[in-house]
């Protein structure tokens, strides 16, 4: 697979703040790569950058092969963008909104196969202002799509909406992916970068501290799986230490840690056996990140 | 220039779904149009009230015929609401009486009136005789024989003699007024020229100078005709100034500005689209405020193709303004505050409302300087007076401006690092 984003030392400082600190990143054509990482940690800052709405302080970045800094008009002509916080023109429909960004491309021919995909068909003649979040956020998508970008920069897509609301998002972004376009993504939700991502760099205070596939993360970063049980005592951690060392008390229960899945399976099978109620909780990008940072992001994307 | 059309289409159609910037933008300063009209307008017909007495009257008590046929010529003018005073009302006394003097005016005619007038009559109708055998004497004595001479330097001799030892005064009409009221120059102004009428009348004289007058309604325009251009250059100023810069700083902050920047879309057909949607609203403005003037002030000034273009130039050039300032701000307050800030002032400034000869002579120069004063300066010549060659001026300063404006918005407009 050919590189469609290349990154080098990119830095933007905003007076004497670094907000981005020499990042380095590759983006692969095809791919949903994802910047997680709490609020402020230069997430906007850097897909900006890509977008050419922002100058880097300096770096190297090439977009599709164009540098940023000289070929600015061809870069915009094949991505597609949803800012965050991203508006619509409040008075104007939801077909008007989309057809004006086709315009501006000179887009010519149907806009209804991006309206269906994104679910807006039967709201096209809605005015932007009165759609619910979720809607607004598809509006931004298939706004962005219109285009026919080969990538597409989607800046916390599904921040501020409600669970639901927030997986329509992501199955549409799925599908997006499904008709070969690459997708930049950021979020500072774990379990969104998790079930999107082919790839993660998790970024903090405007640094990248790790990169790579989602599974490999998980592997290298997640701490291995846990098995939870309500109860103590003796006979419990008896069976944990058949399998681990590592046990702790939680709640007036046990909690022990495993490199694989079967030693995890094995135990809360034992424990089944003995009528003993046992959890098995698989690692995942919270425990990557919490493991990675040594802290935890809260819903509003701020350190917990 | 595609981009510029698809900039305004979608502006226009925003714009026409927002009830309030519909409001503010056309009905407000409609409904400005039609205060300051009915204020400014409103004197067409008034006429000013006018005591007049007459002391002039015979033993049994009747009013003389001359000063009664004084009165009714100053009536025929038709500009006055005549109050008959008795003649044994003390003015003084009167005064005290009334609330305000400023439209209190009292005319006089004095007794004897009707004598002296007769009396000046006589001699001035002499000394015309007089004036004339000695032009005779003087050019045509060659063709005359002596004793015709004589007896006309004779008659002439005897006719000095008389007036001489006659001296006749001539009677006076007494105008009491409020010196400070403007009114009562133009009062004074008028039972001017009804003496005149009158005496010219007394001494047979025929009219020399002849007054002609052509239709009123073609050529006087009224008050709101005249105020018209200035309500159209200070409502294109406004909504420019103080519009733009709002619309667009509500554009930046939610995002639709940095939305659009991330597209093709170049920045200078951004503001270019801007500024031809803010120039249609000037148009539609215009036409708006022209309709209304035309059907309830019968305003009959009608822009022809200077004025449109004087219109349309003036339209770029505030909006550019507009779109130069919100350039600056970054949240819609401020961009409240300074568009409040320098389109007020201008407004009143600019001398579209009252001449900028009643205010004070420094505030004069500031207004004078201002780009709204050429504007509706220029406005007037064409659209009043008729003089498109007196707008050179102003179709110069606009566009010149216009240029500079826009330049200067499209360079200082952020289309990065928003
Ligand atoms: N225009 C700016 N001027 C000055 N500082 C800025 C500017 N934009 C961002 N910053 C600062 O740079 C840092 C990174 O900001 P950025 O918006 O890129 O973070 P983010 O990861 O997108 O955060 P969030 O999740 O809140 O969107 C922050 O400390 C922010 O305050
Ligand atoms: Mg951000």
């Amino acid at each position: 697979m050919n590189t469609v984003i290349e990154v080098k030392d990119l830095v933007k400082e905003y007076g004497k703040s670094r907000a981005v600190d020499r990042i380095s990143f590759d983006v692969k054509s095809g791919e949903i790569f994802t910047l997680v990482g709490p609020n402020g940690a230069g997430k906007t800052t850097t897909v900006e950058i890509l977008e050419c709405l922002r100058k880097p302080t300096s770096g190297r970045v090439t977009i599709l092969g164009y540098e940023i800094a000289k070929d600015e008009a061809k870069i915009k002509k094949r991505i597609g963008v949803v800012p965050q916080e991203f508006n619509a023109f409040e008075r104007l429909t939801v077909l008007e909104n989309v057809k004006l960004i086709a315009d501006i491309y000179g887009r010519k021919g149907e806009l209804k196969s991006y309206l269906e995909l994104l679910d807006l068909w039967d709201v096209r003649n809605k005015k932007f202002k009165i759609l619910s979040g979720g809607m607004k956020r598809r509006v931004g998508i298939c706004m962005a799509a219109v285009s026919e970008p080969e990538i597409l920069f989607l800046d916390e897509p599904t921040t501020g909406l409600d669970p639901e609301a927030r997986r329509e998002t992501w199955g549409v972004i799925k599908k997006l992916k499904e008709t070969g376009k690459t997708v930049f993504l950021t979020t500072h939700y774990m379990e969104e970068a998790e079930k999107l991502s082919d790839r993660v760099a998790v970024i903090v205070k405007g640094k990248i501290v790790a990169m790579g596939a989602v599974k490999e993360m998980i592997e290298k970063h997640g701490g291995g799986y846990r098995v939870f049980t309500k109860v103590g005592g003796k006979e419990v951690e008896a069976i944990f230490k058949k399998y681990t060392d590592s046990i702790i008390k939680v709640d007036g229960g046990l909690c022990g840690k495993f490199l694989g899945k079967r030693d995890a399976a094995k135990v809360a099978l034992d424990l089944y056996s003995r009528d003993i109620e046992a959890e098995i909780v698989e690692p995942g990008m919270e425990e990557v990140f919490l493991s990675l940072v040594g802290r935890k992001i809260n819903e509003r994307g701020e350190f917990e | 220039m595609r981009n510029v059309w698809i900039v305004f289409k979608t502006l226009v159609k925003d714009w026409l779904r927002s009830p309030t910037g519909v409001f503010f933008s056309f009905l407000f300063p409609v409904l400005l149009l039609l205060i300051f009209g009915t204020l400014f307008g409103g004197t067409e017909n008034t006429r000013y009230a006018l005591y007049i007495q007459n002391l002039d009257v015979d033993e049994s008590g009747n009013q003389t015929n001359l000063s009664t046929a004084f009165i009714e010529a100053i009536k025929s003018t038709e500009c006055f609401d005549i109050k008959p005073l008795d003649k044994d009302v003390n003015i003084s006394a009167f005064v005290k009486n009334q609330q305000t003097i400023e439209t209190l005016r009292f005319l006089v005619i004095p007794d004897g009136f009707e004598e002296k007038a007769i009396n000046k009559t006589v001699v001035v109708r002499m000394g015309i005789i007089v004036d004339t055998l000695v032009y005779v004497i003087n050019n045509y004595s060659q063709y005359m024989n002596a004793s015709d001479i004589a007896n006309i330097t004779m008659g002439k001799e005897m006719l000095s003699a008389y007036l001489n030892q006659t001296n006749a005064t001539s009677p006076e009409v007494l105008l009491i007024a409020d010196e400070h009221a403007q009114s009562t120059q133009i009062i004074k102004g008028i039972i001017y020229s009804v003496s005149n009428g009158f005496n010219n009348q007394l001494t047979g004289a025929s009219d020399i100078v002849i007054p002609k007058s052509e239709d009123l309604q073609q050529r006087r325009w009224r008050a709101a005709d005249y105020y018209l251009p200035g309500y159209i250059a200070a409502f294109i100023m406004t909504n420019g100034i103080i519009g733009m810069t709002t619309t667009v700083t509500e554009y930046k902050r939610n995002g639709i500005v940095k939305r659009l920047s991330a597209t093709p879309l170049s920045k200078r057909d951004w503001i270019l689209g801007c500024i031809l949607q803010q120039t249609f609203l000037g148009f539609a403005l215009t036409l708006l405020m022209i309709g209304f003037s035309w059907a309830i002030f019968g305003v009959r000034a009608i822009p022809d193709l200077y004025a449109v273009s004087l219109i349309f130039i003036g339209c770029v050039l505030f909006s550019s303004i507009g779109m130069t300032l919100g350039g600056f701000v970054k949240d819609i307050e401020a961009a409240n505050g300074i568009g409040n800030a320098i389109g007020f002032p201008l407004m009143f400034l600019s001398g579209a409302f009252w001449p900028v000869e009643v205010m004070p002579s420094y505030m004069q120069t500031i207004a004078k300087g201002s780009p709204v004063y050429y504007f509706h300066q220029g406005l007037r010549e064409i659209m009043i007076y008729s003089e498109p060659a007196n707008a050179t001026i102003s179709f110069v300063v606009l566009t010149v401006l216009a240029v500079i404006f826009t330049l200067l918005a499209i360079k200082i407009t952020r289309w990065k690092d928003l």
